[in-house]
């Protein structure tokens, strides 16, 4: 570096986004390395977050976004705690991820409706847009939206092939299926771009770049298990409070995906449509047990964050409330239709409480792509990509 | 030339800026909390800028207030409010009892014969004094001290017996006195930052953890080790030696500012070892190498004169080995961008100043949140109660202090 020349280019503009989205501190940070050497994940050969405190001070916007530390970070707050400057690192890098999302998936727009407060009107007008034209279309005009036998249990029923769909189930499907669909394919672009920039940035020989599926098949299910199991998240020190909590999650977020898939596949593809009674019936069960794992997870990292806030140990930005609450709301209106539509007395609100949760559910399923939900996808490949990096390295010595 | 000025502190600060105003006629009080004169020079090896011994600096100015009748000295004593203003303070000060009077010799035959001991806080807990001590081999006034809560049964009597000279006053009692000043000089001083307070560098759990003011002791021909630097878990001499620079200073969550002296001092302690054995190694882990000023030539004489490994990022862990007690420390070494575990022998910390009146309530100063003292008309400060410096610039501002002092006294 002595003899040879740096190119500085500081990029003004990604520093200012970055103070403006929980990446406020940064300028504090006088490189001490504290925080690279109390983090118990930063890697001996190429240590975190120090680097990339440096990096994001000079706005290297490019580096970061080439960068997997930046989502092998999970926030526990060591370095914030010990910093002797105040200048949080740990807070930094979540702000460091959300610009990552917001760059690396196309289609930027839908990024900030969910990183400006105001977004918060766009994103269920959106959605209510959605579901709006997908219910005139599959009820064949307006319902009554205050009387549960006109929505969701009204309107004509299609056979299509060999389903037979009431109306309700063929308008979730033909919001939800595309929608997940666009998500899976903006995803699929944005870890490709990723992934390509990380072996380019850590300058893997041309021999050791595998293909997708030799990654896959190598390191997939070996990053699963370690992310099921939380071994990385569960080392951090000042904050090992939110390892917990965001496993329940986790494990909540799948009993649901699995209760959702079987619904599916019961109720679209063999007909037993829904309401099923929550008593008797096992599905119900299976549900109303992640939906009651999902409530009490996100409370306690809801109740955690609080505690560490108060002795700044992690900040809440935007983009993490935004998150925590969606999926309180999601968690309540859930729980909700199940309420009402017991009592007979609130059975003029089944219909809307049922809209509010399908509205919610809605903007978390494009989060996945577009909000700090998107870490589902990038930390995974972060994770594959240390694997890998590490494995390719203990290849590459013998 | 009016009323007297006090002097707060009997350390290098408030000792020079006694001596210059009475030198020019003033009357001058000086108080010092600690048995002696001295201060934290007293407890140095060598100090800066020229690598003296503390006697160097002490002796002639302990012969300067000798030589003055206009110089009045109290130790053992502590300022416990201040009222009025400029150019007319009331001041009451309280004087603990010494148990000692002004017969005492020196001659040290109490000593022999007293079987009660106290740990050292001059040399910072490495030693142990007995009941009736000198506090240190250049001690002003050169008399004896008692404290008598460390007195074993049976000492009291011997220790009377022994003395010639009818010296021991047991039931010598705490005075409180009132001054009537025309200005105050703060040379309050420093004291070393409470090391068990940075919790990952294992101060106080691992017994090769040390402090540079602990290193200072040892490497002291009248310190605990007679002057030999060894490893306080086996008294062996270290090979390799790991300095941790910042340990509390500029530091949001201790010290927030830089303590000024203490890279000099870990590149002073460098030589101490080299000293003492010319292949002993130093690693120097630091933020920023700061050697203000002139200082930049010691930097250039310390890499010349010993082995010293600088490594250019903070050490934040640090772990033990229980079977040899050697210590691991780490840190990030942010010029290869690489993580560096180091096995060395002994760890000095490069602990920071913190002002001695960070945690004092005396009615009537004005003290700042990091606990430096704030300067007023009429109250004024030097040495390291108004910042951290080394010695050579705390004479400096000692000096200036004394001049602003008799500006407020000659003007009434």
């Amino acid at each position: 570096m002595s003899n040879g020349i740096l190119k500085v280019d500081p990029d003004l503009k990604a520093i200012q986004k970055l103070q403006e989205i929980g990446g406020d501190t940064v300028k504090k940070c006088y490189q001490c390395a504290t925080c690279a050497t109390v983090c118990p994940l930063s890697p001996e050969e190429a240590p975190f977050p120090r680097k990339q405190m440096i990096l994001a001070q000079w706005g290297f916007k490019e580096r970061l976004l080439n960068d997997p530390a930046v989502w092998l970070c999970h926030q526990c707050g060591d370095c914030s705690k010990y910093c002797p400057r105040e200048a949080q690192p740990g807070d930094v890098l979540g702000a460091l991820r959300l610009m990552v999302i917001k760059e690396a998936v196309p289609l930027k727009f839908l990024h900030t409706f969910y990183n400006n407060s105001w977004g918060i009107l766009v994103l269920p007008a959106i959605a209510l847009l959605f579901i709006l034209l997908a219910t005139l279309a599959t009820f064949q005009g307006l319902p009554n939206f205050f009387d549960a036998n006109s929505f969701p249990y009204g309107g004509p029923t299609y056979d299509i092939w060999i389903f037979h769909l009431p109306a309700r189930v063929l308008m979730i499907d033909v919001v939800f299926l595309p929608l997940a669909a666009f998500v899976v394919i903006m995803l699929a672009s944005a870890i490709n771009k990723v992934w390509n920039a990380y072996v380019d940035t850590y300058k893997i020989p041309q021999a050791y770049r595998y293909g997708m599926w030799t990654i896959l098949k190598n390191y997939f299910i070996p990053a699963i298990v370690e992310i099921l199991s939380h071994a990385r998240f569960k080392k951090c020190n000042s904050n090992h409070w939110r390892a917990n909590p965001h496993m329940l999650l986790v494990y909540a977020f799948i009993i649901l995906a699995i209760t959702t898939a079987i619904v599916f596949f019961m109720a679209d593809v063999l007909g037993f449509h829904t309401p099923w009674n929550p008593l008797t019936h096992p599905v119900k069960w299976l549900g109303n047990f992640g939906g009651l794992l999902l409530l009490y997870s996100i409370i306690a990292i809801m109740v955690g964050r609080g505690k560490a806030e108060a002795e700044k140990s992690v900040k809440t930005s935007y983009a993490d409330s935004f998150l925590i609450n969606l999926i309180l709301i999601i968690g309540l209106t859930g729980f909700g239709i199940e309420v009402v539509r017991s009592i007979p007395s609130l059975e003029s609100i089944v219909s809307l409480v049922y809209l509010a949760h399908l509205v919610a559910v809605f903007i978390l399923f494009l989060g996945v792509a577009y909000s700090k939900f998107a870490h589902l996808a990038f930390r995974t490949t972060a994770v594959m990509f240390d694997l890998y990096y590490k494995d390719i390295n203990q290849k590459m010595a013998q | 030339m009016g009323k007297p000025i006090l002097v707060v502190g009997g350390g290098i600060s408030g000792v020079t800026a006694a001596v210059e105003a009475a030198e020019v006629g003033a009357e001058v009080v000086l108080i010092e909390k600690q048995p002696t004169l001295g201060g934290r020079v007293a407890q140095l090896r060598y100090y800066f800028p020229k690598l003296c011994p503390p006697t160097c600096g002490l002796e002639i100015n302990y012969r300067r207030i000798k030589s003055n009748p206009r110089i009045k000295v109290y130790t053992m004593a502590e300022v416990l409010e201040v009222n009025g203003a400029p150019g007319n303070y009331n001041v009451k000060i309280k004087i603990a009892p010494r148990y000692v009077n002004d017969n005492c010799t020196a001659c040290g035959e109490c000593e022999k014969v007293c079987e009660g001991e106290r740990i050292s806080d001059f040399d910072f807990g490495l030693s142990k004094t007995k009941a009736i001590y000198l506090p240190h081999p250049v001690a002003f006034p050169m008399k004896y001290v008692l404290d008598k809560d460390a007195l074993a049964p049976g000492d009291l009597e011997r220790i009377m017996a022994a003395c010639k000279y009818n010296a021991i006053e047991p039931e010598m009692k705490e005075q409180i006195l009132e001054l009537e000043v025309g200005s105050i000089i703060w040379a309050t001083g420093w004291k070393p930052y409470d090391a068990t307070k940075l919790d990952n560098l294992g101060y106080g759990k691992y017994a090769n953890v040390i402090t540079n003011m602990q290193m200072e002791r040892m490497a002291s021909p009248w310190g605990p080790t007679q002057g030999k630097i060894v490893r306080p878990s086996d008294n062996q001499p270290p090979k390799k030696v790991a300095f941790v620079q910042c340990a509390g200073s500029r530091d949001e969550n201790h010290l927030p500012f830089c303590s000024y002296i203490c890279c000099l001092a870990s590149l002073k302690h460098s030589l101490y070892l080299a000293e003492q054995d010319p292949e002993a190694e130093s690693y120097i882990f630091y933020i920023d190498l700061r050697t203000p000023g002139r200082y930049e030539k010691f930097l250039k004489k310390a890499e010349a004169e010993a082995k010293i490994n600088f490594i250019k990022g903070k050490v934040a862990k640090i772990e033990e080995d229980p079977e040899t007690n050697d210590l691991i420390v780490t840190a990030e070494d942010t010029l290869s961008g690489k993580k560096i575990s180091q096995k060395v022998d002994l760890v000095v910390l490069a602990l920071g100043m913190q002002p001695s009146l960070a945690s004092a309530e005396i009615k009537g100063i004005k003290i700042d949140q990091n606990g430096f003292v704030v300067e007023e008309e009429g109250m004024i400060s030097c040495g390291c109660a108004k910042m951290p410096l080394d010695v050579m610039t705390s004479n400096e501002t000692a000096t200036g202090a004394a001049l602003k002092a008799i500006q407020i006294i000659k003007r009434g």
